[in-house]
């Protein structure tokens, strides 16, 4: 079975069989959500060696399932939410709250053992774009998403940029940038802003034990390193933490029969 | 990458009298030139990472280009959001007085408005016919980013920042963005995407919304003719458009081959020819740096 996310930012493709994860691919969104698509379940079939005539189903989730249900003539379609707290409990069984740390979208979901939701949140549009906006700090220094993650756990200094705002806090940090201060302080300002945009999120949902973090944004440590400090909870990151919502289509999939 | 360089032929800086630089640190690109007695030589441009390694590397390939090292250039002014971390700079002067000169030592003394609309930030500029500054207008914070966000909606877009200012001509009908709020504006386009819009529609609506943006930015400050329009989103014809729809008026076309992200780091050029003369006549100018309103 195949699950496909299909983001504002990325579209991500997983190949399971029965529990058995054989492969999976992202590939930019871009304008073409369809194509998209196709393209990142295709790669995810070549990475594990299955052909597509041998799936039995798929399942599509994201910002734009809507448009390749229809289009690509799926038969499963299931908001992102629904999808990722299946995932989360299929990665990790224990798991009661997910934070999901998409491109455009934050979230925070609340779900039984099971994977039925209970609560969710999702950010205020004043902080759409976190995961954007990191890229985009990342390729200001020349540097990819990683290495700016890595790079902010090496800074002494405490600075701040703007606490509200993504156009604002990029400005304040380039601002800081052009008054030579290091990358690494810079990097670990902006990932504390983007912190603190997340954890003003997560204080109106109650924080089940044990909470678990997916999306793009998971993979950075220094990021969690703070976001588990602020919320003052343990907090796990997924395996595969991008491929959350894909998961979740798949096991959606087989809820349906 | 997005380097390059051209040297003006007709000149040999071997008999010259006068060799100056003016050094751009901008939030996004730093952009160098170089004046042999007077006349532009040679300019380069790289990508700002940090300031100061950024200054030295848009020095350099100006200065490969050219064959002069840096002992030749008897003057150099660093402007720019970075130009307090130019360790070879001689003097800073703010990108708002350097813009003015540029424009008008490029354009004539007609030139009143000179919008400078860059990667991260956006000014208005009004000057007198010799370039010196009577009033200006920074961005504020909600605007800033415009022309990254250009470049991060070219991104998610997969198409090129250089064609998706064209793209959004293709179509004359769009829908409304905020036209407040980058951030809004570009969650909002994305919405659209959702939604089946039709790209160059989604791309049109974000070029208005920006467009809209910048020039509420210019009527807030007042339009004086003549207006020209320099910094990288100059180069965009879809704002470019927009703004001129929106304030019911032509800018002043580039007479020259000039980048029109090159014409701050001209101005500095300029000055620092000024100021060297001055410094060979043995008329003391004053040392103060950060002149806004130089004159």
């Amino acid at each position: 079975m195949a699950g496909l996310d299909v983001g504002h930012v990325n579209t991500k493709s997983i190949i399971i069989r029965s529990e058995e994860i054989l492969g999976f691919a992202t590939v930019p969104s871009g304008l073409k959500a369809v194509s998209s698509a196709q393209e990142a379940l295709k790669k995810a079939l070549q990475a594990s060696g299955v052909l597509s005539s041998e799936l039995k189903m798929i399942g599509v989730t994201g910002f734009f399932r809507n448009m390749i249900q229809k289009q690509l003539n799926i038969k499963i379609a299931v908001p992102e939410e629904v999808a990722e707290a299946k995932g989360a409990v299929f990665l990790n069984r224990n798991s009661r709250t997910l934070i999901s740390l998409g491109g455009n979208i934050q979230k925070a979901l609340r779900y039984d053992q099971d994977g039925n939701l209970i609560d969710i949140i999702q950010n205020d549009k004043c902080a759409d774009g976190l995961g954007i906006f990191y890229t985009s700090m990342a390729k200001a220094f020349g540097i990819d998403e990683h290495e700016l993650s890595e790079l902010a756990l090496k800074s002494t200094k405490h600075l701040s940029v703007a606490i509200h705002c993504p156009a604002s806090a990029e400005s304040e940090a380039i601002d800081l940038i052009c008054q030579g201060i290091d990358i690494p302080d810079v990097a670990d300002a902006i990932l504390r802003f983007i912190v603190e945009r997340i954890s003003a999120m997560c204080t109106t949902i109650p924080l089940e034990p044990e909470i678990v973090v997916a999306g793009g944004l998971a993979k950075s440590r220094a990021l969690i390193k703070h976001l588990s400090l602020l919320l003052k909870h343990d907090l796990n990151v997924l395996s595969t933490p991008e491929y959350v919502g894909a998961i979740g289509a798949v096991i959606s999939c087989g809820s349906e029969k | 990458m997005s380097k390059y360089s051209l040297k003006n032929g007709g000149l040999d800086w071997k008999r010259a009298e006068r060799m100056v630089a003016g050094v751009d640190i901008g939030a996004v690109s730093s952009k160098a030139v170089i004046l042999v007695d007077g006349q532009p030589y040679a300019f380069s441009q790289v990508l700002t990472r940090t300031p100061k390694e950024s200054s030295l590397k848009v020095m350099n390939a100006v200065l490969a280009e050219t064959g002069l090292t840096l002992e030749n250039i008897s003057y150099i002014v660093a402007t720019g959001c970075g130009r307090g971390q130019v360790p070879f700079a001689h003097r800073k002067i703010t990108e708002i007085a350097c813009a003015t000169a540029g424009a008008v030592h490029l354009w004539g003394p007609s030139v009143r408005t000179v919008l400078d609309a860059g990667g991260q930030s956006c000014r208005v500029i009004h000057c007198t016919e010799r370039g010196r500054v009577t009033d200006f207008l920074w961005n504020d914070k909600c605007a800033s980013g415009i022309g990254r966000s250009m470049e991060t909606f070219a991104y998610l877009s997969k198409k090129e920042i250089s064609e998706i200012g064209s793209i959004s001509f293709q179509t004359e009908t769009f829908p409304q963005l905020s036209d407040f709020c980058t951030v809004y504006a570009q969650s909002e386009a994305l919405d659209l995407i959702r939604d089946n819009v039709p790209i160059e529609q989604v791309i049109a609506a974000f070029h208005q919304a920006m467009a809209k943006r910048i020039s509420t930015l210019v009527g807030r400050l007042g339009l004086k003719k003549d207006f020209v329009i320099i910094g990288g989103l100059a180069k965009n014809q879809g704002i470019v458009n927009g703004i001129e729809t929106f304030l019911k008026v032509s800018r002043l076309t580039t007479k020259t081959e000039w980048d029109p992200m090159l014409i701050v780091a001209l101005g500095a050029a300029l000055y620092a020819d000024d100021f060297y003369k001055g410094v060979k006549s043995g008329v003391s100018t004053s040392n103060k740096d950060e002149s806004i309103f130089s004159g």
